[in-house]
């Protein structure tokens, strides 16, 4: 049976959340925000994963049908963010979130 | 240490050097490389977790579908898709934020305990039981969300809107 220590998967995924926001706080363009929020939404379905599988037996299918549900709600924030991105560009002429600063696309 | 121990730390240090180096080249492209390595890694660490449909899809959707999306949203928003970004340096206070939120969360590790524990297998079949009949209510709500955003991205992408 495999044994491995929860700690280093937290201290995983503690690093992935920080990677996220420090890409979240200063990358301007469009696509490279979707990405920073990719990985820390990663960082979040493999928690729910890992507590999965070092949980008791009535518990740890849920962490696996949870983390199941999320990978479709990140595919979708995909889908509708690159549409955002599609519009951004079309209007601005670029994908600079910097001239993102009206409400209405 | 285990074999598996080992097989952990390496995919845990491929994945945070890959999602550090997605954010940090100055090339889309190689963003879009760097991150398709993160995507495969991470199923390889469920695979590790014994959670194989999860690796499967964590391939399917991520490593495949998101990474072809991301390369055609650059394809479609560039003349040249291997143009350079304009550098963004590393600001000392995102840079800080950061950190301070990996500490804050390091330091409540120690409240899960740092010793070995066995990982569950589970037989994939119980899981769609699980997903579909325990958690069917979530699958129904992942139905709709998913068609509500798609029919708001095609109302967002149509031709002639002002």
């Amino acid at each position: 049976m495999t044994t491995l220590v929860l700690a280093g998967f937290l201290v995983l995924s503690a690093g992935l959340l920080g990677i996220s926001l420090f890409g979240i706080l200063t990358r301007r363009n469009f696509i490279l925000l979707l990405i920073s929020i990719e990985i820390g939404m990663n960082a979040a379905i493999l928690n729910f994963v890992y507590f999965g599988a070092f949980a008791g037996a009535s518990t740890g299918l849920t962490g696996q049908a949870i983390a199941v549900v999320l990978i479709g709600f990140a595919a979708t924030e995909i889908a509708v963010g690159l549409a955002i991105v599609l519009a951004l560009n079309r209007l601005k002429g670029s994908i600079n979130v910097a001239q993102a600063n009206e409400l209405k696309l | 240490m285990s074999l598996e121990e080992i097989a952990f730390l390496f995919l845990a240090l491929i994945a945070l050097v890959t999602a550090a180096a997605a954010l940090l080249v100055r090339e889309l492209v190689h963003t879009i490389l760097w991150i398709a390595i993160f995507f495969v890694d991470l199923s390889a660490i469920y695979f590790l977790l014994d959670a194989p449909f999860l690796g499967v899809l964590q391939l399917g959707v991520y490593a495949g579908a998101v990474t072809v999306l991301l390369l055609f949203g650059i394809m479609v928003t560039r003349k040249r898709i291997f143009a350079r970004e304009a550098a963004t340096g590393i600001g000392a206070t995102p840079m800080a934020l950061a950190l301070v939120t990996f500490i804050f969360l390091v330091s409540a590790v120690s409240e899960f305990g740092t010793s070995e524990q066995p990982i569950r297998y589970y037989d994939p079949s119980y899981l769609s039981t699980n997903l579909f009949q325990t958690n069917g209510p979530w699958l129904l709500l992942l139905g709709l969300i998913m068609l509500a955003s798609v029919s708001g991205a095609i109302y967002l992408v149509r031709e002639g809107r002002e």
